[in-house]
């Protein structure tokens, strides 16, 4: 019984957590520039988060360990420092993009210019860490984030052409604009694979104290919980393209991307656009501030864990809150946080292979996972993220300097 | 890799030096975690195979690693701001009492050795002036009022 309401609040959680400023940032650009076309990174990014969550669960729920935990254990500490500072830096600028979306949604509502709400968004973040537990946290911000499937419910209202949806599932060449198509086919895919999820979801399992019968759970949490999760992505594409793309609207600006949801709620889409962001984006900073400081703890192997008193764990508390204020500064002064999103969402698809390598070696140890080690479905999906991944890398750099203008 | 027999305390029989205990997660007695393996100190015995003699823990050990040089400017940096006293923490192979596949456990109090000087530091002259949170002062904390 226990475990069934797990699962029931671990998918509503997934569900509401999924989308980020990240997802709504490069949704909204996808739908509003190459409408139904990007629908298929969306498809292909969900399919193999879902297997590396699913797997992060599964190790932590075998060995007890975290990821960042077991790469320094088991891969050793000079294979893991050059992937640990590159990865942090990246979850500096997630978590300054995830700031800047807050601010922005209170820019929004309040008028007031968004560098300005830096510092007491900061505060606020901090706050709730300071304060909540572990699962309050999760549990809160996550169903507060149902409120995201707003986006699922205006793309249910504006009717879609279901032969375009279908159409966009498969990759296709753009016809317009290859430069643009590709970095924000690449940021889509940075989007859906962010590599915070895994260190937060693995140590997560570790702090609900997961052991081996909770794979049954795990499984449902990553294949229902994404799954449903993306179609809040498939949703804000399907409505940048019915209400963005017509009038020519190409995102250039958190201002227009405003618009989307006016169309399908007159009188409430305005709010409703600027809660859904400021609660996503609220989820995700504090998911992304704690993925920083489990992995830096983890790593020196410090005491670790947002249910203990911080006069336990002193210096895990200090490195978020240290991460929280670096990124504020960002936003305080006045980097765009659309540009700060867009370039961070494509580095987080550049930096894919520094998770996925750790990931295959980790994950067929024998030694580690017994009988629970990887299948051949398993191995051969999370190889494809890690060709896909250092192919992206490759050519997401260039595109970088191209298309992100 | 070398091999050793161990006795019957929580030992598994055959390990391996770095998968087994490099970098491994320390535990004190009370499971609270206070670092890693950061190095491992051989002893060489005539005639004999090589045991260890003790694990050391702290930041200078873990630059050794890396580069001398990297050491040397680490060690710098701790003579002039650290809060640590030592620069290894070295505790001895006895001191071990059990080792398992996600933690090594000290039968020593995290507390009183050098490797939570920066814990209690921080404890003492930040964490203790900023008003403290509604979690974690259950059970836990009763304790040790």
């Amino acid at each position: 019984m226990k475990k069934a309401a797990t699962l029931a609040l671990g998918i509503l959680t997934s569900v509401g957590g999924f989308f980020d400023v990240g997802n709504l940032a490069t949704a909204a650009q996808a739908g509003g520039v190459f409408r139904l076309q990007l629908l298929w990174p969306l498809l292909l990014g969900t399919l193999l988060v879902i297997f590396l969550v699913e797997m992060s669960g599964r190790f932590a729920a075998v060995t007890r360990q975290a990821l960042p935990d077991a790469i320094r254990t088991h891969l050793g500490f000079a294979t893991w420092l050059v992937p640990f500072l590159v990865l942090s830096l990246v979850h500096f600028l997630v978590l300054g993009a995830e700031i800047g979306g807050i601010c922005f949604a209170l820019h929004l509502v309040t008028g007031l210019p968004t560098p300005v709400w830096a510092l007491p968004v900061a505060a606020l973040v901090w706050l709730f860490l300071w304060r909540a537990s572990f699962s309050a946290i999760e549990n809160s911000t996550s169903l507060l984030g149902l409120l995201t499937l707003a986006f699922v419910v205006a793309a249910w209202q504006h009717r879609p052409p279901t032969g375009q949806i279908l159409a966009g599932m498969l990759p296709t060449l753009p016809h317009h604009d290859p430069a643009r198509y590709w970095f924000i086919a690449v940021s889509l895919l940075g989007a859906v694979i962010s590599p915070y999820m895994f260190y937060f979801y693995s140590s997560g399992a570790v702090e609900d104290k997961w052991d081996d019968s909770y794979i049954g759970v795990n499984r449902g949490v990553s294949v229902i919980g994404m799954g449903f999760g993306s179609l809040i992505s498939v949703g804000a594409i399907v409505v940048a393209a019915v209400v963005l793309a017509p009038r020519g609207i190409q995102v250039d600006d958190y201002h227009q991307a405003a618009l989307m949801l006016t169309t399908a709620f007159p009188f409430w889409g305005f709010v409703l656009f600027a809660a859904s962001m400021a609660i996503a984006c609220l989820g995700a900073a504090t998911e992304v501030a704690l993925s920083m400081a489990y992995a830096t703890a983890q790593t020196y192997g410090w005491n670790w864990g947002e249910d203990l008193d911080p006069r336990e764990d002193a210096r895990f508390c200090l490195m978020y809150t240290g991460a929280i204020l670096g990124s504020a500064l960002l936003i305080l002064f006045g980097v765009d946080p659309l540009k700060l999103t867009l370039l961070t969402m494509a580095v987080n698809a550049a930096v894919l292979p520094f998770v996925a390598i750790p990931f295959l070696l980790l994950m067929n140890d024998r030694k580690l996972l017994k009988e629970h080690r990887n299948g051949w479905i398993s191995n051969t999906v999370t190889l494809v993220v890690v060709v896909l991944s250092i192919v992206l890398a490759i050519v997401s750099i260039p595109l970088l300097i191209q298309g992100g203008s | 890799m070398p091999r050793q027999k161990e006795n019957g305390k929580g030992i598994p029989d055959e390990l391996e030096l770095a998968r087994d205990i490099l970098d491994q997660q320390v535990v004190d007695r009370e499971e609270t975690k206070m670092g890693r393996v950061d190095g491992l100190v051989l002893e060489l015995r005539e005639g004999r195979p090589p045991r260890i003699d003790h694990i050391e823990m702290g930041a200078v050990v873990l630059a050794r690693r890396l580069s001398p040089r990297l050491e040397r400017w680490v060690d710098g940096w701790r003579r002039r701001f650290g809060v640590r006293k030592v620069a290894r923490y070295k505790a001895p192979w006895s001191d071990v009492q059990e080792l398992t596949s996600y933690h090594l456990k000290l039968d020593v109090g995290a507390l009183d050795t050098p490797t939570f000087d920066w814990e209690r530091w921080l404890r003492d002259h930040v964490i203790q002036h900023i008003p403290r949170p509604l979690k974690g002062n259950g059970e836990e904390g009763e304790k040790k009022e």
